[in-house]
């Protein structure tokens, strides 16, 4: 069967590339290993539902694999992160007839599904990163994984103590891909230029976490952290840029709907990061804005043509 | 938790963290069948919470006042369902004379509430929690409003589906219990965030 080209996706995989580069060089050549199993999975599962129903196979698939394995902890065992694939791309994705007509975003629906059902590997599977202030190089390139006997694993965004220049360049325990802020900056950046994803969305994310984070902040309410460091601690820019920017499951008929969009993500992250028993807030801030997504559609719509039908 | 601020908590918790329909699965017959367009869902989401918030403390005064002190409490099933059933009925009849309009809008909706399970859990749940009059309004309201907030957010899905090449045997039900238990995976991001029991 071919696989429908897709230049749109071929250009967020181009953006996920250095995120790639950087999970091997923090954290080891297993990374490839996780790769590899989540895409085989990835593919094999689509291949076999598209064939059965008639289904085209697209390179959003990909797309899908790379975010869902640069979201899990480096010490994810293999098997976990292959159902977790398997989960979201049949039941996110080809339940309701392959790409362009899911209602949630495959990758986090994986995501979702293996964070909930597997709490313990989600949580505690967490490494020091290779290289650091003793070598900096070859770090990971050099190792299979970080050493697993280390103390040190919790991540920033719950010991929330780390400085600035580990938490944007990624010298902290964390996620395959969600450390270095920069890099997801740069690729995130690079998807926007080249017209993959939407800047409008990315950018009212980024305001509205801010200011809500700021209020808390000042508020002083549950050791809430500065704004900035809760910027660029945890996969709240992964989601920013690469996650809610995908250009089904999110709001992506309007502008004025891609302002809110965004806006209910960045502040429900926060909501779900400062009040409930999760650290991290994403997953389930993605998951809710993609179902009320149509919604928010459905009713723009109607007030554009009431508008249209009074003047 | 300080008393004046419980109704309120309960109310928040009953609409997220203990939505009655996503994290208790009550109410789940009429949220298949009625959620396939957005405008009859709102009809029935306001049907439901208006019932929902007026039964509830109906019910609240029927067990604390006539069940209780002559130890009926065994009754209370079917007094609830009477009370219940016979509100219903009562209210339609009012709309059918007051209002023309609301009556037709409402149509099938206020026969169909009787025998929503949620409005029943609604009240059972009230008793088991032993909450008072005002935390029960509350309650009520919360549950219904939670109830009302989900069937438009599958309402939304069902109608962005409609050109969806789903396989033929998930169509219909099937895939709306799907997208009904991803709602549900997406609202256990609220878990936590407020404690009641």
């Amino acid at each position: 069967m071919k696989i429908q080209k897709q230049q749109a996706m071929r250009n967020v995989l181009k953006g996920l590339t250095p995120l790639c580069l950087a999970a091997i060089y923090f954290y080891g050549w297993r990374f490839t290993a996780v790769l590899a199993v989540v895409a085989a999975a990835g593919v094999l599962s689509e291949y076999v539902l598209a064939k059965k129903y008639g289904l085209q196979m697209t390179e959003s698939l990909f797309v899908s694999v790379l975010l869902f394995s640069l979201s899990l902890p480096p010490g994810i065992p293999l098997w976990i992160a292959a159902l977790g694939i398997v989960f979201g791309i049949v039941f996110g994705k080809m339940v309701f007839g392959g790409f362009g007509r899911n209602i949630f975003n495959p990758a986090i629906t994986a995501r979702a599904f293996v964070y909930i059902s597997f709490g313990v590997p989600m949580t505690s599977k967490f490494l020091p990163t290779l290289p650091g202030p003793d070598s900096w190089f070859p770090g990971g390139f050099a190792h299979w994984l970080s050493p697993l006997d280390s103390v040190s694993s919790a991540t920033p965004l719950f010991t929330k103590s780390a400085d600035l220049f580990n938490l944007a360049f990624g010298f902290i325990p964390g996620s395959f891909g969600e450390t270095a802020a920069v890099l997801v900056v740069i690729g995130g950046l690079y998807i926007i230029i080249k017209k993959a994803a939407n800047w409008r969305l990315t950018v009212s994310a980024i305001a509205a976490f801010l200011i809500m984070q700021t209020i808390f902040w000042l508020a002083g309410i549950r050791d809430t952290v500065d704004p900035l460091y809760a910027l660029i601690s945890g996969s709240f820019l992964l989601g920013a840029f690469f996650m809610i920017t995908d250009p089904v499951s999110a709001s992506q008929t309007t502008n004025i709907g891609r302002w809110i969009y965004g806006a209910f993500f960045g502040v429900l992250t926060v909501l779900i990061r400062v009040f409930s028993i999760w650290p991290e807030g994403i997953t389930f801030a993605i998951l809710l804005s993609n179902m009320f997504a149509p919604l928010l559609d459905y009713y723009l719509k109607e007030r554009k043509k009431r508008k249209g039908a009074s003047a | 938790m300080n008393s004046a601020v419980y109704p309120i908590a309960v109310f928040f918790a009953a609409v997220f963290t203990n939505n009655i329909l996503l994290t208790n699965y009550l109410g789940m017959c009429s949220f298949l069948s009625v959620s396939r367009e957005i405008k009859t869902s709102v009809g029935l989401g306001i049907a439901v919470t208006f019932v929902m918030a007026t039964t509830t403390i109906l019910n609240w005064l029927a067990y604390n006042f006539i069940l209780l002190p002559f130890q009926l409490e065994y009754l209370r099933f079917i007094v609830f369902i009477i009370i219940i059933a016979a509100f219903v009925q009562l209210i339609e009849m009012i709309i059918e004379r007051v209002s023309e309009g609301l009556y037709a809008a409402l149509g099938i909706f206020l026969p169909l509430i009787t025998v929503n399970c949620a409005i029943l859990g609604v009240s059972l749940f009230m008793v088991i929690r032993d909450y008072n009059l005002i935390t029960s309004f509350f309650y009520g309201l919360g549950s219904g409003l939670g109830w009302f907030l989900a069937i438009m957010a599958m309402a939304g899905i069902r109608q962005k589906l409609t050109r969806a090449k789903v396989p033929p045997g998930l169509e219909g039900a099937g895939i709306t219990l799907i997208i009904a238990g991803m709602m549900a995976l997406a609202f256990m991001g609220f878990s936590g965030m407020i404690n009641i029991t």
